[in-house]
């Protein structure tokens, strides 16, 4: 069971949070035109990679946030979490 | 080659079976090949099959990282079916299920297939409306199909939990009948033993480092053992599809998981069928060895590491105390994982790709068994012909553009639902 | 009743005790403090099983986890368990085991007729055969494997026991009390960390119980005892023994189960049997020790052949004899103590040693006690089928190939030792790569991956005096960084024998043309001519070779197999061991029961049960339930002996004529607040929302970003930056979340705020022509008349007393209202309703006549709005705004869902006006055409119109909008029936809506 550490709650079990994919999708503005390409990108494209990985979860046990964290796909070693307003690189 | 048979099994006792021939060789790289498959797993093996068989294309070779069949063809939990609602998944693992039927004949090797059926439990009446749905749709389809209901559920698998102290209880469920079983290994083993008779050099410990693609044509493969040019290249590794990519500069609709399976220690037989928990994620055969095989959930992250961790196993094993309580003083023996290709519809993609002469064959998520000699047999057609057949004509990858999604669990996008 | 094999004083077993058991049917007696195989072994029994493939006779191999051969079918408590280790379980009164794997008995075993013909059955046979004639695979073939595979048998009785999980924090955890364990554990103690010190076996001290060693003047088990002692009595630590960490899982999560109370004769009602431990720990000390792997000869299988240490093990701690005529068999000179031990017992035993005649501290002292000592020797083959008689031994050659002198001594059991094996697998799991040790033949953990650190005999060190040493300073370290506090611990004075370099020698020659099986892997029964099969045939990855002759796939996992089958793959592909490889090291270390991992989540507690806070009156009121996810709802309330059917149609019918009151509690809701909160909604739902006034409510729709409906329900403006919504019961936490993701990672610039109140509020709806008057009767003092309070309007009022909200929106289209409570005051409503109902003709109503409501009105739910149909898909495409963006918008525009034939939605009716249309059935042209037949749309929900007094069915349907008026046959081939029907709208009852504004 993983380990998050929740930037409003501190270290907390795996099982307090829910997962949400790929932090780095950025869904196009509302009310602007975008082309259907980019849309497309949008609703199915994932970064996917063997290494570090920038992911949502939500700590839906606890606090409800939603938060950023930086993880190894190949070990799950987790480096860095923060809030979803904060920069992870 | 050597043919096997029971005749051979007594000759070659009698000569201490010093006289078995490799079942397939260990070849050096050429310097080129008309098609390269990468990927020595289960639709790697059976792709450079069925070009060699059925197009007579037997300048192949298939480039595997590791050993072949060490990826999920040897993880799985050997389920074979069919019992797809969309026609397009339906009739393409129908198809596939009539190459099952006559493999261990076709190969000579026996992958154990066994027709002993899937039921797939419902415990609401809105559950057997939404199977009803799939099962009609499955019988409309040609593909065989029975609405059970509590009764007759109880006959099959009568030590299932059928008591009042059960928090969802059993109403019914669809079966298939000729669903089944196989042999996991002996289906990678069957398929390279006969490629490799055809001329198909399989080489493994070769690991993919790039491509060489001029003007939008793919020219070779750049591997940790030397370049190879090829004419063709089909990409045929599932679970690692998205490392690839990343080497072509493409992303997928797809994103990896790690599934994990585990099996209880041996014990006589007592469960013929396969069994999937409809209230919960759990699913469950017996092997003819004796041991429970038992699978369920992702973990529910990004993962390209082959384990994975206990409560998934714990949350997959409670849906399988609630639907067989005799499961409780059994022994966990052994968990995996294995890696899966999670496309954002649930289904498959086998297509062409934007580079000429690159195939793509990937997305399988946790199902990509049972279409092995369907896939490699569709996947070699496309790449022989540089057309989809018919079979994989919406297993495309513009139908995420086109919304001509196949999403056989209607979840949409989030891959880690199961 | 006499035990020919027990001494009669050695070992640390409780001889006031005697406890009965049985064994094949037969009473025995061991005493407290034996394992099932220690108490066999007592009484001279040594045949207990047979093999998996070729059922032969097999013995006691070892004394712990290690055992690949003594799986039993145990009887204890009332229950049947299969696959017990009896080296293992401990004996308790009135247990009672029997053999596995053979029919008719142990003794006498049908199925060792493959014994003989074993020559046919190589490794993969089943692969080249059984192919013909292609139907008898899965009806002769198979069921006849089957049947012959398998160990013991499953009961399938419901489990009685009880299991447990538990949760723990440490900053220390420590698997094992061997010396390195004890050590690490003390030292980190004394440095006032938190320790957890676990011991698989039932007694601590690990080696040190059975090794002729001091410390500091005390002796092993005495040093033990001192350390266990002063642990037990500090806060700070929890010693736990019949405890196993079993697996090492991401970020130092580390998983334990406790044999709680196996060993008890008498427990407490909620004892429970075994209890599952997930422990987060800071660092972890790996001192799981190592195993000692057999040197492999030919008919190695053969009962009476034991590990050497086993066999000294059963001598000192259970104080049993393996046999009276032993041969000990080694590379090392670890057997040696076994040897003196023997001798100390009155045994005489012969040593053949592998190795050339040589000087060590153990040789020299055996020598001085007169045993006698072949070195260069080595057994060749074990002779006696059910138990070993003699042995054929031989005199090496130099290059040790081939032989000079081959002759039979007499024997009654043979101790084997080949070195040891450090037990690594907690470090591999952690993801830690193992290295090759050349010196001990063996891998070792290599650079830490997590936060373990392997000590002792786990790490390679195989001396007391460094496993000490390496245990107090590593406990001390790891611990002081923790606690910053380093307590000086001066390392004991050890008193222990040296040891000599071992052979590198794993597998005896076989002299021409003899060809006994030489097992490496006993219970899968795979030999030495197995693995030269699979590699002569091209499977030359270790992993090939493991799958393709089950090598170590067995349910001991090959702990005394896995190395040796590896030496003899390197030796044979001349390769080094290490390019060979390892297969990996998957957790558990050894089976655990299902039971302990699953705990208490089992039965009617498998899920929460989520009651409303009305569901009393439901029970009493003879309520049926149905699941709907966690919660349980009323489907509908029987009266008398009506059916479902009847029920239903009498609940709704009375809505559609009277009143009727239904608990809608399990709605979601979510309270919406902030300046922003309209915009947001106007993102969210596909409709407008900047326009709704304070008071007033809206149906909205909302949709995945894929374009696909993901959940409808009407938002009510509660005040200026106030909104309730609602979501599907299925979807509540879905939707909660979805919301949550938007305010807090796409527009973080709303403010707004999102929270679940669905556990607040108590909901009733109250629906039928006559909910007005039965509403102005709940509210005397409130003006509810359709000018002030109208369709889709909200009011606050005191319901007589309690605060309450009512909203005038309608699901099964009548007139109607829902009201909510606080949940303290939902019984309190519900009864009100009923009281004041009974003027009116009110009656509560299910599920089921609730979905006949909507369905009749053409109203989706869950069937319709399956993750599949977009707005249009339903007819909802009325409420998807042209004017504004939102959620999914952008994925309208695809191609497929525009083209001229897209699905929608209509209504059915059987032309006989009787048939009820299966729901699931398919819409088809011709009933009879030939497979596949094309699919024209499906039905997605059918009812019994009240309304009309017929079925109507709700389908999706290909090109929906052009097929009213025409006639298809809904087919539902599963239920071999088939309706014909005509298309009409899918609006069947009011099609204009004016019942809900009346």
């Amino acid at each position: 069971m993983l380990y998050i550490k929740c930037p409003y709650c501190g270290l907390r079990a795996q099982k307090e949070f829910s997962y949400g994919g790929d932090a780095t999708v950025k869904r196009p503005n509302i009310n602007e035109e975008v082309s259907s390409e980019d849309w497309d990108n949008f609703v199915y494209m994932r970064k996917s990679p063997r290494g570090k990985h920038i992911e949502l979860w939500q700590h839906i046990a606890g606090c409800r946030q939603w938060i950023k964290v930086q993880r190894d796909t190949a070990t799950h070693e987790i480096f860095q979490t923060a809030k979803v307003t904060e920069e992870i690189r | 080659m050597q043919k096997y048979s029971v005749f051979s099994l007594i000759k070659n006792a009698f000569s201490n079976h010093q006289n078995w021939e490799v079942a397939w060789k260990d070849p050096t790289p050429k310097s080129e090949y008309d098609v390269v498959i990468i990927g020595g797993g289960g639709h790697g093996l059976a792709t450079a099959y069925y070009l060699a068989k059925e197009h007579n294309i037997r300048n192949v070779a298939i480039i595997e990282k590791g050993w072949i069949g060490g990826g999920n063809v040897g993880r799985n939990t050997t389920i074979i079916r069919s019992n797809f609602m969309y026609d397009a998944n339906a009739r393409f693992n129908e198809f596939g299920m009539d190459l099952w039927r006559n493999l261990s004949q076709e190969l000579n090797f026996n992958v154990m297939f066994s027709p002993r059926g899937i039921i797939n439990l419902a415990h609401s009446d809105a559950q057997m409306n939404a199977y009803a749905r799939r099962g009609n749709s499955m019988r409309l389809n040609g593909i065989d199909a029975k609405l059970l209901d509590r009764d007759e559920v109880k006959k099959l698998i009568p030590m299932a939990d059928f008591s009042d102290e059960v928090r969802f209880p059993i109403f019914g469920g669809l079966m298939q009948p000729s669903a089944g079983t196989a042999r996991h290994d002996a289906v990678a083993w069957g398929y390279a033993r006969q490629a490799d008779d055809m001329g198909v050099d399989i080489i493994q410990h070769c690991e993919v480092t790039g491509f060489d693609v001029v003007n939008g044509k793919i020219k070779g493969i750049r591997t940790s053992r030397g370049d190879i040019k090829a004419k063709k290249v089909g990409l045929c590794v599932a679970g690692s599809t998205n490392i690839l990519a990343e080497k072509l500069n493409m992303t997928l609709p797809i994103e990896t998981h790690v599934l994990q399976a585990c099996v209880s220690e041996p014990v006589k037989p007592l469960l013929d069928g396969v069994v999937t928990f409809g209230a919960g994620h759990f699913y469950i055969s017996q092997s003819d060895k004796g041991e429970m095989v038992m699978g369920g959930d992702l973990d529910g992250y990004n993962s390209y590491a082959q384990r994975g961790n206990l409560p998934t196993i714990q949350h997959v094993l409670t849906g399988g105390l609630a639907l067989f309580p005799f499961l409780s003083r059994l022994k966990m023996l052994r968990t995996w994982g294995g890696i899966m290709d999670m496309s954002m519809d649930g289904s498959p993609i086998i297509d062409k790709t934007h580079i000429e002469g690159l195939y793509l064959n990937c997305g399988w998520c946790y199902g990509g068994f049972k279409s092995t000699p369907v896939s490699g047999w569709t996947f070699a057609h496309t790449i022989a012909k540089d057309q989809v057949h018919e079979l994989n004509s919406e297993l495309r990858l513009n139908r995420f553009s086109t919304g001509h999604l196949l999403d056989e669990k209607g979840l949409g996008t989030k891959t880690w639902i199961g | 009743m006499s035990q020919p094999f027990r001494l009669n004083k050695e070992g640390l077993i409780n001889r006031n005790k005697k406890i009965s058991f049985t064994f094949n049917g037969k009473k025995l007696f061991g005493y407290e403090g034996d394992t099932i195989a220690s108490a066999l072994i007592a009484n001279g029994i040594h045949l207990v099983g047979r093999s998996f493939k070729y059922h032969r006779p097999r013995g006691f191999f070892g004394a712990g986890v290690e055992e690949p051969n003594a799986k039993l079918q145990v009887e204890f408590n009332g229950h049947s368990e299969p696959n017990v280790n009896a080296t293992e379980m401990e004996l308790v009164e009135g247990l009672s085991a029997t053999s596995q794997n053979c029919w008719p008995s142990v003794n006498f075993d049908v199925g060792a007729i493959n014994n003989f013909l074993k020559m046919f059955f190589p490794a993969g046979f089943y692969y080249k055969t059984f192919m013909w004639p292609k139907s008898f695979w899965y009806k002769i073939y198979e069921p006849f494997i089957r049947k012959a595979a398998g160990l013991g048998v499953a009961s399938i009785e419901k489990d009685k026991e009880r299991y447990e999980h538990k949760f723990e924090y440490c900053d220390l955890l420590v698997t094992g009390s061997g010396p390195s364990g004890l050590a690490s554990a003390y030292a980190a103690a004394k440095n006032g960390a938190k320790v957890i010190l676990a011991e698989d076996k039932p007694r601590f001290g690990g080696t040190l119980l059975t090794d002729d060693v001091s410390i500091d003047n005390l002796s092993g088990k005495d040093w033990a005892e001192k350390i266990i002692t002063e642990l037990k009595s500090m806060p700070n630590v929890t010693v736990k023994n019949r405890s196993q960490v079993f697996g090492y899982y991401d970020h130092n999560m580390l998983v334990m189960f406790e044999r709680v109370s196996d060993h008890l004769e008498k427990k407490s009602k909620f004892t429970p049997r075994q209890r599952l431990w997930y422990i987060r720990a800071k660092e972890t000390i790996l001192s799981t020790g190592s195993i000692e792997r057999p040197i492999v000869f030919g008919n190695n299988d053969t009962p009476g052949i034991f590990l050497s240490a086993a066999a000294k093990e059963y001598m000192k701690v259970y104080g049993v004899l393996v046999g009276k005529k032993p041969l000990i068999f080694t590379n090392n000179d670890s057997a040696y103590e076994t040897a003196l031990e023997f001798k100390k017992n009155n045994v005489e035993p012969i040593i053949l040693d592998t190795r050339e005649e040589h000087s060590s501290e153990l040789i020299d002292e055996a020598k001085s006690k007169g045993i006698d000592i072949r070195f260069s020797h080595g057994v060749i083959v074990a002779n006696g089928y059910k138990k070993v008689k003699s042995a054929k031994i031989g005199k090496l050659n130099k290059d040790k190939n081939s032989f000079e002198k081959i002759e039979t001594v007499d024997c009654d059991c043979i101790c084997v030792s080949g070195f040891w094996t450090p037990s690594v697998h907690l470090a591999s799991q952690s993801g830690n790569k193992l290295k090759y040790e050349e010196k001990i033949d063996a891998f070792i953990p290599d650079k830490k991956k997590q936060h373990e650190t392997s000590v002792g005999a786990a790490n390679g060190s195989f001396t007391l005096e460094e496993s000490l040493k390496h245990g107090f300073e590593n406990g001390s370290n790891l611990s002081a960084k923790i606690t910053e506090t380093k307590t000086e611990i001066s390392i004991p004075n050890v008193n222990e024998k040296k040891y000599g370099a071992h052979d590198k020698f794993w597998c005896m020659p076989l002299p021409k043309n003899e060809n006994p099986k030489r097992f490496v892997d006993f219970q899968n029964d795979v030999s030495v001519s197995d693995i030269e099969i699979a590699l002569r045939e091209g499977y030359r990855s270790i992993e090939h070779v493991k799958r393709y002759t089950t090598l170590g796939m067995a349910t001991d996992q090959g702990r005394t197999s896995n190395l040796n089958g590896l030496q003899l793959v390197s030796n044979i592909e001349n390769k080094i061991v290490p390019e060979v490889g390892h297969t990996t090291f998957r957790p558990p270390f050894t089976p655990i029961t299902i039971g302990t991992i699953v705990g208490r989540e089992v039965g009617m507690e498998y899920m929460p049960t989520r009651k409303t806070p009305m569901h009393e009156w439901h029970e009493k009121n003879n309520a049926v339930f149905v699941d709907a996810g966690a919660w349980k709802r009323p489907r509908y309330y029987k009266l008398g002996s009506e059916t479902l059917f009847e029920a239903s149609k009498r609940e709704a019918k009375n809505v559609r004529e009277n009143v009727g009151i239904c608990d809608v509690t399990t709605l979601g809701k979510i309270d919406i607040k902030g300046p922003d909160a309209a915009e947001f909604l106007n993102r969210v739902y596909t409709n407008a929302w900047m326009k709704l006034p304070v008071g007033k409510a809206r149906y909205g729709l909302m949709l995945r970003e894929d374009g696909i409906v993901m959940d409808d329900g009407t938002t009510t403006r509660i005040s200026e930056n106030h909104y309730h919504m609602t979501t599907t019961t299925a979807q509540a936490a879905n939707v909660l979340s979805h919301l949550e993701y938007y305010l807090q990672i796409v527009w973080p610039e709303l403010n707004v705020n999102v929270v679940s109140t669905t556990e607040q509020w108590a909901g009733a709806a109250i629906a039928g022509p006559k909910s007005r008057d039965m509403l102005s009767k709940l509210y005397p003092d409130l003006d509810v008349s359709n000018e002030a309070l109208p369709f889709m309007s909200y009011k606050e009022a005191e319901f007589f007393g309690v605060p309450s909200r009512i909203f005038r929106i309608s699901f099964s289209g009548e007139l109607a209202y829902e009201i909510n409570v606080k949940s303290d005051h939902g019984m309190f409503m519900w009864e009100k309703m009923m009281e004041v109902g009974k003027d009116f003709g009110n009656q509560p109503y299910g599920t089921e006549a609730l979905s006949t409501l909507r369905i009749e009105m053409g109203h989706v739910a869950g069937p319709e709005l399956d993750g599949r149909t977009i707005p249009s898909d339903v007819s909802l495409n009325g409420l998807v705004s042209k004017k504004k963006d939102f959620i999914g918008k952008n994925s309208l525009g695809r191609e497929a869902f525009n083209v001229e034939s897209r699905q929608k939605i209509v209504g059915l009716i059987p032309i006989d006006r009787k048939s009820s249309i299966p729901e699931g059935s398919h819409i088809v042209q011709d009933q009879n055409a030939k497979l596949p037949n094309p699919k024209l749309g499906h039905v997605s929900s059918s009812c019994w119109s009240v309304e009309n007094n017929n079925p109507f069915s709700l389908a999706i349907m290909k090109d929906g909008k052009n097929m009213i008026g025409k006639k298809f046959f809904a087919v539902s081939p599963l239920k071999n029936k088939s309706i014909e029907v005509e298309v009409i709208s899918s609006h069947y009852v009011d099609p204009e809506g004016k019942r809900v504004r009346s």
